[in-house]
């Protein structure tokens, strides 16, 4: 596969993976917030796949299994299983209107582009436009996180900023060590799972939701 | 010679696009009804329904000015002008003095269709045209800004907003230079195309009452051949919007002469363009609930936010 | 005897106003160049003289279309229930020669004083209508306003003359060659401030709304169309004229700040004006939109100007602009005239209180549609001509700029066909509320249709309109003139109908690509031709037979309580964009013997001008503050009063003697 035929496959799997993520900046649903993460994983692993054929490397194949299977089909699982077992709502409450966090999102995006435009040489080390997605990718999540106030929504945009920093680590075109990735990989799957069963425990002997967490202040 | 022949596309292309649009209309219907695991009706019931409307008499209301028997031609009117401006099964551009094929004249065009409608809509008074009139103008100016957006995140990598010179510089390129702001740019215009066409889930096309309907709550006071003009007009601007998508991102196919051969590829991938999007209209229609109305500008601002994202894309 | 001082009046109102066209045509489409008359000295340091160039001729040519309007309409409307005729008939004449003093001003000190006295003279008719005490207060904040603007554009005046030593505009040139380039924006900036107030750029508009719909109708459409466009004048004279720098381009601080400027007027106005119900002040706030989309097309001519290789860019922008001017000074008049005929033949200015129009004023309803039309930027009239233009300057400029200022760009447009649709929304609201259904009062049922000459006055913009956007390539030979003048280069019509004058292009494309073309006459030709043909068509199968029978109103007898009000009309924008309105409102509910029977039911909406509650309060709250704190400190003794004098006469003069 040519390294052009390449970049022009990153620029369309990170518009996709943009895409994605309005996706589940906009949904009001639980599980289409879900879903969408699951399918941003999906994307992130074609991604893997093409810039493994693209450079012969053979950890990013490893890497676009495991995201695959981690990511798109073990922990949305393991999410849909802890909403449907202690019965969550399944309307997603934000702080701030939709409308509003969609403009800050385009602000966001529009700043990635200008900050790895003026970041030169580290630019140029990336495959298309993957940084620029990536660091999108990264504060887009970190906006899930601050202006959703369903916990499991919180995941969720945990996930997303971890897509971005897989997607700019795999297109890195001197490589990146596997180690690394698994590293980062593991770390989320231990958070997911923390948050599991937290939600889990709290709801079950507590009766209040994570979210009501802001009321222990002092 | 050379003004006849392009007149002579043009008006072909404009007869197949209000031929054809009602039957848009029957497929999405019926592949409705399949879905719902019914029979539905057939495909060629919108064409029956529209000469038994044309056969009707009409029924007017009394406190109604005289123009409101003006306002069903002239919606009519608007609506297959805006015909003449899309690259169907030709992408060559004719003479220089009859230019009839920019977007943003074409978008100008369905806006007019829709101020009369509202206009009309009031003439009749009474309550439900004043609330659909209502909710339409507010849904029609929402879309206004994605849509410009989108069409000129399309149109700044060639400079023009004329669609035929679009769609031919297009078609020449390799893989049609598809990027990744086209399809920020494509997801946009699905969004948009919902609203425009008035299909869940911001309008339900068959519904009569008053609070969901947007579209329908227009004609309400419309009958016999008037309303068969509005409904023509309904199905023509659909199947232009869904044109208008197809031409601004899947130009593939599109003839150059007027060999017999490269026409019938030309219909051939037209109808497989129209095919693919009514497929797309009438599962979402299917797949989700009609949004309360002040929900739907949450969802055409993802619309709006995506097309700003191609369009930043694109230049930055 | 009244009435025949009144006809003369307006009539020689009119033959002025066909001078003046006359004489701007000439200048505009002959080789005559600028035209010179030297006025006598009326003061000792200055001379005074006017100067009629392409700009100026292209203002004057706007200010007579809409004069020769009023003057026709003015009489059968001063006739009707005018309290003091003769005061407003000599008012408006002031005030239309003060109009084009300013436009063919040749120096500044004319300038100054003819600006004056158009701002005097239309104080006089904003407070001369009716005696009541909200018109008092318009006009106050309007003479505040205007002199508040008017001391800006001393500032610059001065400036200016101080350095060239002498007031004629060649000086003022000479004096801005020599000055550096923060100086030159700061004047500019004054310039922007003082021209603005008087134009109603956001955010110093709030007079606008309230002083517009105090004067009598006719005087309406001569502020809103055309002393909106003489301030405008002045910007371009300043911007592209007198203070711009020979060599280089303008600097993009000021295209850009005339740009933002203009895009928030635009939406600002159109929100605000969704959710009025008063006819007048709804147009007035839709002036302040117009001037926004002006401004949007001059703010692009500016970033685009000399030295980067974009000139006929920067034409087809300016083109735009200026042609909007016409356009709006056109639609919005005759919009104006048709509020006016209502108003004074059913005393009512409150639409939630018409209806039913349509068929008791068929010759209103229809023009005033036609300029809805107009204003809503829908083809195949004028106001989509210029909207088209401008957006293909926006386009092409999103190109050539690239970055983020070309996304700045795209947003702008975007906001553009946004207030677009507002303003489609807005029409559909004040024309069906007011003209259609059925009359909500006495007063809409025992309406009757006006008098000719108002009629005439109407037909003639409308007319106007028409005219324009059916044949605008010979629109576009009048703005060869001012754009070859303020721009240099090739002038409008090369630009913009390089193939024809029935097909306009915008060029300025990149080498190798077509630019975009439209006809709006073929496409008005075919409009009219499929419409022949549906009308034809559908009575084919058959004459079926028609009958009237009553609006469906679920069985209930229809009355006009059944009715869409306006209010309802425009409350889904209200609610969607309620961060711009902040809402207010009030339920008050009055019930029986159990709280379930209602008797009387209140409902009270308001929405406020976020620049009044933001800005001009908090400066209200600012200054009354201030001014009780120095209060406390007053002692009230004239030997303080007189020592303060002496202090400041002692400071006046170290300074004068320092410099």
């Amino acid at each position: 596969m040519s390294v052009e035929l390449a970049t022009r496959l990153i620029d369309v799997l990170g518009a996709l993976l943009l895409f994605s993520t309005l996706l589940i900046l906009a949904s009001g649903q639980l599980f289409r917030a879900i879903y969408a993460v699951a399918m941003q994983s999906v994307f992130l692993g074609i991604a893997g796949a093409v810039l493994g054929a693209a450079t012969g490397n053979p950890d990013l194949w490893v890497i676009a299994g495991i995201t695959i299977v981690v990511k798109a089909i073990l922990l949305p699982w393991l999410l849909i299983w802890v909403v449907r077992r202690i019965q969550i709502p399944r309307e997603i409450e934000s702080v701030i209107p939709i409308n509003a966090t969609l403009a800050l999102a385009a602000g966001i995006v529009v700043l990635a582009f200008r900050l790895s435009a003026s970041l030169g040489p580290v630019r140029q080390a990336i495959t298309g436009n993957a940084l620029p997605v990536g660091i999108a990718l990264i504060l887009l999540g970190v906006l899930v996180m601050a202006a959703r106030r369903t916990a499991l929504v919180q995941m969720v945009g945990l996930f997303a900023s971890e897509n971005g920093i897989f997607f700019t680590a795999m297109a890195v075109t001197q490589g990146m060590p596997l180690i690394i990735e698994i590293g980062i990989l593991l770390d989320v799957v231990l958070g997911a799972l923390v948050m599991g069963i937290l939600v889990l425990r709290v709801r079950s002997s507590v009766d209040t939701d994570i979210a009501d967490l802001e009321n222990l202040k002092g | 010679m050379e003004e006849a022949a392009h007149i002579e596309k043009i008006a072909a292309q404009a007869g197949l696009l209000v031929l054809l649009g009602p039957l848009v209309t029957g497929f999405v219907q019926k592949l409705k009804a399949r879905l719902q695991c019914r029979q539905g009706a057939s495909i060629w019931q919108p064409y029956r329904d529209l000469a038994k409307l044309l056969r009707k008499g009409t029924v007017q209301s009394d406190s109604a000015s005289p123009f409101f028997r003006a306002i069903p031609v002239l919606v009519l009117a608007a609506t297959v002008t805006t015909t003449v401006m899309l690259p169907v099964l030709w992408a060559s551009s004719g003479p220089a003095l009859l230019p009839l094929g920019d977007a943003i004249l074409l978008l100008a065009l369905l806006a007019l269709a829709r101020f009369l409608c509202a206009i009309g809509a009031l003439d009749a008074g009474g309550a439900f045209g004043g609330m659909g009139a209502s909710r339409e103008m507010t849904v029609g100016l929402l879309v206004e800004p994605a849509l410009m957006m989108a069409v000129f995140s399309v149109a700044v990598a060639g400079g023009t907003t004329d669609l035929v010179h679009l769609a031919a510089r297009r078609a020449t390129l390799p893989a049609l230079s598809w990027q990744a702001p086209d399809l920020l740019a494509l997801f946009a215009m699905l969004v948009l195309a919902l609203a425009e066409t008035g299909r869940i889930p911001v309008d339900n096309p068959d519904t009569h009452l008053e609070l969901t309907m947007l579209h329908e709550g227009m004609l309400l006071e419309h009958s016999g051949p008037g309303l068969a003009c509005i409904v023509l007009a309904t199905h023509t601007k659909q199947i232009v919007i869904l044109t208008l998508v197809a031409a601004l991102f899947f130009p593939l196919g599109l003839a150059d002469g007027s060999a017999p051969g490269a026409l019938v590829l030309a219909g051939l991938a037209f109808l497989a363009k129209l095919l693919a999007l009514a497929i797309f209209l009438g599962l979402v229609e299917s797949s989700y609930a009609k949004l309360r109305f002040f929900r739907v500008p949450q969802f055409l601002g993802l619309g709006l936010v995506c097309a700003f994202l191609a369009l930043a894309l694109r230049i930055l | 005897m009244v009435r025949v001082a009144v006809w003369l009046g307006h009539l020689l109102i009119l033959a002025g106003a066909s001078a003046g066209a006359t004489l701007a045509l000439g200048v505009l489409t002959g080789d005559a160049g600028t035209l010179r008359l030297t006025l006598p000295r009326l003061f000792p340091f200055a001379e005074m003289s006017l100067c009629v160039d392409g700009l100026s001729a292209f203002f004057l040519l706007v200010v007579a279309l809409v004069t020769a309007a009023a003057a026709l309409y003015g009489p059968s409307y001063l006739g009707a229930h005018a309290k003091a005729p003769l005061v407003q008939t000599f008012a408006l004449a002031v005030f239309v020669s003060c109009m084009a003093g300013v436009c063919c001003a040749g120096d500044g000190l004319t300038f100054l004083l003819a600006w004056e006295g158009m701002t005097l003279a239309s104080y006089l008719l904003v407070v001369s209508d009716t005696r009541s005490e909200e018109n008092t207060r318009a006009g106050l904040l309007y003479l505040v306003m205007a002199h508040a603007g008017t001391a800006a554009l001393l500032v610059v005046f001065l400036t200016l003359a101080e350095r060239g030593h002498g007031f004629d505009f060649d000086a003022l040139r000479t004096a801005a060659r020599s000055l550096e380039g923060p100086t030159r924006s700061a004047l500019f900036m004054l310039a922007l401030v003082g021209f603005g107030a008087k134009a109603g750029v956001v955010p110093l508009h709030v007079w606008l709304p309230k002083a517009h719909p105090a004067a009598p109708s006719h005087a309406s459409a001569l502020m809103s169309g055309v002393m909106l466009k003489v301030a405008l004048y002045g910007i371009f004279r300043f911007g592209f004229d007198i203070l711009s720098p020979t060599v280089g381009p303008l600097p993009a601080s000021w295209g850009w700040t005339v740009l933002s400027l203009g895009t928030v007027s635009a939406v600002m106005g159109v929100l605000l004006a969704l959710q009025q119900h008063d006819l007048k002040r709804l147009l007035a706030f839709h002036s302040v939109e117009n001037v926004g989309i002006i401004l949007i097309g001059a703010g692009l001519a500016m970033l685009l100007s000399r030295g980067r290789g974009a000139e006929s860019l920067a034409t087809l922008a300016l083109a735009a602009s200026l042609l909007h001017t016409l356009n709006h000074a056109a639609f919005k008049g005759l919009l104006f005239l048709g509020a006016g005929s209502v108003i004074s033949r059913t005393g009512v200015r409150n639409m939630e209180e018409l209806g039913g129009l349509a068929r008791r004023m068929p010759w209103t309803a229809w023009l005033f549609l036609l300029g809805a039309v107009a204003i809503s930027a829908l083809p195949p009239l004028n106001g989509f001509v210029s909207e088209w233009l401008t957006f293909q300057a926006l386009l092409l400029s999103v190109a050539e700029l690239g970055g983020a200022s070309g996304l700045l760009a795209g947003v702008a447009a975007s906001m553009l066909a946004l207030t677009g649709g507002l303003a489609a929304a807005c029409f559909a609201k004040a024309f069906g509320v007011t003209f259609l259904g059925r009359p909500r009062s006495v007063h809409a049922e025992q309406a009757s249709e006006s008098p000719s000459p108002m009629i005439a006055g109407m037909l003639l913009l409308a007319g106007a309109c028409v005219a324009i956007g059916l044949l605008p390539g010979y629109a576009m030979r009048l703005l060869d003139g001012p754009t070859q003048q303020l721009l240099g280069g090739l002038g409008a019509s090369a630009v913009v109908t390089a193939h024809g004058p029935l097909v306009l292009s915008g060029a300025g494309a990149k080498a190798g690509l077509e630019a975009t073309s439209i006809s709006v006459t073929a496409v008005a030709a075919l409009l009219a031709l499929l419409a022949l043909v549906a009308w034809a068509l559908r009575g084919w199968p058959r004459r079926a037979p028609r009958r009237l029978a009553p609006t469906w109103t679920c069985g209930m007898s229809p009355s006009s309580r059944f009715d869409y009000t306006a209010t309802a009309f425009a409350k889904p924008l209200r609610l969607i964009f309620s961060a711009v309105y902040r809402p207010r409102r009030a339920i008050a509910k009055e019930t029986g013997p159990s709280p379930y029977v209602i008797r009387r039911l209140s409902y009270t909406g308001e929405v406020v001008d976020l620049a009044e509650t933001m800005l001009y309060m908090r400066l209200k709250r600012w200054v009354t503050a201030t001014a009780q704190a120095i209060r406390a400190h007053s002692t009230g003794r004239i030997h303080g009063y007189i020592a303060f004098v002496l202090v400041t006469l002692v400071i006046a003069l170290l300074l004068f003697a320092r410099a």
